[in-house]
C-alpha cells in the first residue's frame, strides 16, 4: 500500500513540473512564426527598393549574424564594420525596428499581465494605474517646455510613469492597499495628467513639436535603431526574468489578499514589488515607443483566452505573443497607407478595442481572471 | 472527558484532564480589545481565550458577536488594540509572515472564486510558506499535497477546475490547500455554512480525522450550535463582543445560554449524548 501510494507520488512528480502543456508550446511556436514572418515582411519594403530574395539574403547574411564585430557595434554603438549595402539597408535600418518592436510588445505584454494580477482587476494595465499618462505628460512637458532636455527623454518618460504611479498608491494607500483603491485612484490621476497634457499643446508653437509629441502619445517605432535597443534590452530582459520568476507569486496573490496572507505572504511588499517590475518593463516599452494604447490590456486576455489562467504559462505565453502582436501591427502601421507612416498605437487601438470587444461578447466567463 | 475546574471568582478556569494534569493550550488570547479602523469603541473585548492543544475548540455564537474576527486577531490578520496573542507561549509578534504560515493555517470563511484553476494547483499553493522565492516543489511538498487531498477525499476531482465544482467540493478543494500547510494549529471560520449536509459531515469528518490522527489543534467557527454540541471538544460561546462562557459541550450547552446567547426556547438532552432541540425564538429580541 505505502509502496503504490509513493509510485503515485512519483507520477504526480513528473505532472507537476509539465505545467507546460501542448497548447503553450504550439501557441508560442505559431507566436515566434508570426513574428519572424512579420520581420521579414517588415525588412523587404522600404525607400531603398530590394526583392524579397534579397532582403531575406541580407537577413540570414551569416558574414554578419557569425561577425563579432558587427554586434558589438549593434549593442555597444561602436564603429561598424565594412558590410555590403544590402546588409547595412536591412541590418542598420530596417531590423532594429523589428527588434525594438519586439521588445516594446514583450514588455508592454508583461506589464500588463502583471498590473492585472497585482490589482486582481480585468481592466488594469499600465494605462489604467497612471503609467502612462504619467510617461506621456513627462514627454510632452520635456518637448514643448524644457526642449534642451530632449536627449534624455527615454529617461523622463520612465521618471514620469513611476511618479504618477507613486502618485496613484500613495492616493489608494489607506493602511494599505486594495485592488478597487488602486484602479480608482488610477483613474483620477490618469484624468489629471491628460487634462495637463491637452493643456500643454495650447503653449506648444511649433506644429513639429506637436507632431512629435503626438508620435509619443500614440506610440510609435517610426525612426527606431540600435540605439533604442541599447536603451531598452537590459532592463527588458531583467524586468522579463523577475516576472518570470515571480510567476507563482501572481498566482498566490490571484487566491485574494486574506489567503494570500495566510499562506505567509507579505502582501503588501511583494504588490509593491512586482508593480514595480511591472512599472520598470512599461517604462522600458515607454521609453523607445511612447504610449502604445490598448496594448498591456489586451495582449493578456488573449493569451489567458488560448492558455489559461495560470501565471506561470501566461507569463511564457506573453513574451512569445506580445512581439508578434506588436511587430504586425508595426507592418500595418508602416505599410498599410502606402508613402506615410502612421503611429503603430494608431493601428493597436484600431484592432485592439474591437477584438477586446469581440472577446468580450464571446466570453460568458470574462468577469473573472 | 476533561472537566473545567472554576476558580470563585470564575474569572479564570483551567481546564485538567481526567487525571487532574493541566492541558496546555496551544493559542492563547491575553486581554484582547479588537476593533477595526472604521468602527468606534472595540469589537471584541476578551480578558483570556484559550484554544487547547490537539483539541478541537468551536467558537459559536449569533451573527455579529465577534466571531470572527477574534479568529482573525488570532491568526495576525487584525492587529489588536490591546492585547497579546501567543501561539505555543511564543508571541504572534515575534513570527515572520512565513514562519507563521508554517505554524498555523487559516481558512477565510469568503474566498474569492477563482474560476480557471484545478484543484491540485489550488492544493500546491497551500505549499507556499515551505518554498522559496525560487525553489521548486520537492519530494515534501508532494507527500503533504497527496496527503492534504487523501485526507479530504478529493482525489477524483483533483484536475478539475475550482469554477465547475459545486460549492461544498469548492470547500473541501480550499481545506486540502490548508491542509497541505500542515500546520500544527488550524483556524477555520464557518467551513460549513451554506453546504448540504453531506458535504458539511465530509467537512467536520476531515477536520475530525486530522485531529485524531495528527493531534493537529483546531478552533472552528461554526454557525450550528446543535453541530457545534456534538463536534467539538470544547465550546467557546461568544455573545456581544465577550466570552460568555466556555468549556467542554456538556457544561457549556444549557437551556439558559441557548436563551441568553442566541435568543431560542430549546430543550437539551444530556443522555444518551448531548442533544439541542431548538424550539422556536425568543420574543424580546
Amino acid at each position: 500500500m505505502a509502496e503504490a501510494e509513493s509510485v503515485g507520488g512519483y507520477a504526480a512528480t513528473e505532472q507537476r513540473d509539465s505545467w507546460v502543456t501542448g497548447t503553450l508550446v504550439l501557441f508560442c511556436l505559431a507566436s515566434t512564426v508570426v513574428t519572424v514572418v512579420a520581420g521579414l515582411i517588415q525588412v523587404s519594403f522600404g525607400e531603398y527598393s530590394m526583392t524579397f530574395l534579397q532582403a531575406w539574403k541580407a537577413v540570414f547574411n551569416p558574414t554578419v549574424i557569425f561577425d563579432l564585430n558587427a554586434w558589438v557595434s549593434f549593442l555597444f554603438g561602436t564603429e561598424r564594420p565594412d558590410m555590403s549595402t544590402n546588409s547595412i539597408v536591412v541590418w542598420n535600418l530596417r531590423l532594429p525596428r523589428v527588434f525594438v518592436g519586439i521588445i516594446t510588445g514583450a514588455t508592454l505584454a508583461v506589464s500588463g499581465a502583471i498590473f492585472q494580477a497585482v490589482t486582481r482587476n480585468e481592466l488594469a494595465s499600465p494605462f489604467i494605474l497612471g503609467v502612462s499618462s504619467g510617461a506621456g505628460f513627462a514627454v510632452l512637458a520635456t518637448l514643448v517646455v524644457f526642449s534642451g532636455l530632449a536627449p534624455f527623454l527615454p529617461l523622463i518618460a520612465a521618471l514620469g510613469g513611476t511618479l504618477a504611479f507613486g502618485v496613484v498608491y500613495a492616493i489608494a494607500w489607506k493602511g494599505g492597499t486594495s485592488p478597487v483603491r488602486l484602479v480608482l485612484a488610477g483613474v483620477i490621476v490618469n484624468m489629471v495628467f491628460q487634462s495637463l497634457q491637452q493643456g500643454l499643446f495650447f503653449f506648444a508653437d511649433d506644429l513639429g513639436v506637436v507632431q512629435t509629441a503626438i508620435a509619443w502619445i500614440t506610440g510609435s517605432l517610426t525612426g527606431t535603431g540600435w540605439e533604442e535597443v541599447r536603451i531598452a534590452i537590459l532592463p527588458a530582459l531583467i524586468s522579463i526574468g523577475i516576472a518570470l520568476a515571480g510567476a507563482r507569486q501572481l498566482n498566490v496573490l490571484m487566491l485574494g489578499e486574506n489567503t494570500a496572507r495566510s499562506l505567509g505572504m507579505r502582501v503588501e511588499r511583494v504588490r509593491f514589488f512586482l508593480s514595480g517590475v511591472a512599472i520598470l518593463a512599461a517604462s522600458v516599452a515607454i521609453a523607445v515607443a511612447g504610449v502604445v494604447s490598448f496594448f498591456g490590456l489586451v495582449v493578456p486576455h488573449i493569451v489567458r483566452n488560448t492558455v489559461g489562467g495560470d501565471y506561470r504559462r501566461l507569463m511564457v505565453g506573453c513574451v512569445f505573443a506580445g512581439p508578434a502582436l506588436m511587430v504586425t501591427a508595426d507592418v500595418g502601421a508602416r505599410l498599410a497607407m502606402g508613402g506615410t507612416q502612421m503611429p503603430v498605437g494608431v493601428v493597436t487601438g484600431l484592432i485592439g478595442g474591437p477584438y477586446f470587444l469581440y472577446l468580450m461578447r464571446k466570453q460568458q466567463s470574462m468577469g473573472e481572471l | 472527558m476533561a472537566r473545567t475546574q472554576r476558580n470563585t471568582d470564575r474569572e479564570r478556569t483551567r481546564i485538567t484532564d481526567d487525571n487532574g494534569v493541566a492541558i496546555e493550550s496551544a493559542l492563547v488570547g491575553d486581554g484582547l480589545e479588537l476593533s477595526y479602523p472604521s468602527s468606534d469603541g472595540p469589537v471584541v473585548e476578551c480578558t483570556r481565550l484559550d484554544i487547547p492543544e490537539e483539541a478541537v475548540t468551536a467558537l459559536v455564537g449569533p451573527n455579529g458577536s465577534g466571531k470572527s474576527t477574534l479568529l482573525k486577531a488570532l491568526s495576525s490578520h487584525l492587529e489588536p488594540d490591546t492585547g497579546t496573542v501567543r501561539i505555543h507561549g511564543e508571541n504572534l509578534d515575534s513570527f515572520s509572515q512565513k514562519e507563521l504560515a508554517r505554524e498555523l493555517g487559516v481558512l477565510s470563511q469568503e474566498n474569492d472564486s477563482l474560476g480557471s484553476i484545478s484543484v491540485e494547483d489550488l492544493v500546491y499553493h497551500g505549499r507556499y510558506p515551505h518554498r522559496g522565492f525560487f525553489d521548486g516543489t520537492d519530494e515534501a511538498d508532494h507527500r503533504a499535497v497527496e496527503r492534504a487531498i487523501e485526507l479530504a477525499g478529493i482525489d477524483e476531482i483533483r484536475d478539475t477546475e475550482l469554477g465547475q465544482l459545486s460549492g461544498g467540493q469548492k470547500q473541501l478543494a480550499w481545506i486540502a490547500m490548508v491542509l497541505a500547510q500542515d500546520t500544527d494549529v488550524l483556524l477555520l471560520d464557518e467551513p460549513t455554512t451554506f453546504l448540504d449536509v453531506h458535504h458539511q459531515f465530509r467537512v467536520l469528518e476531515t477536520i475530525r480525522q486530522l485531529n485524531e490522527e495528527k493531534g493537529v489543534t483546531v478552533a472552528v467557527i461554526l454557525h450550528d450550535i446543535a453541530q457545534a454540541a456534538r463536534f467539538a471538544d470544547y465550546l467557546v460561546a461568544m455573545h456581544d463582543g465577550e466570552l460568555y462562557d466556555w468549556g467542554p459541550p456538556e457544561e457549556v450547552v444549557t437551556e439558559q445560554l441557548l436563551a441568553d446567547v442566541f435568543g431560542i426556547e430549546a430543550v437539551v438532552e444530556y443522555e444518551p449524548e448531548l442533544q439541542v432541540l431548538p424550539k422556536r425564538a425568543l420574543p424580546d429580541r
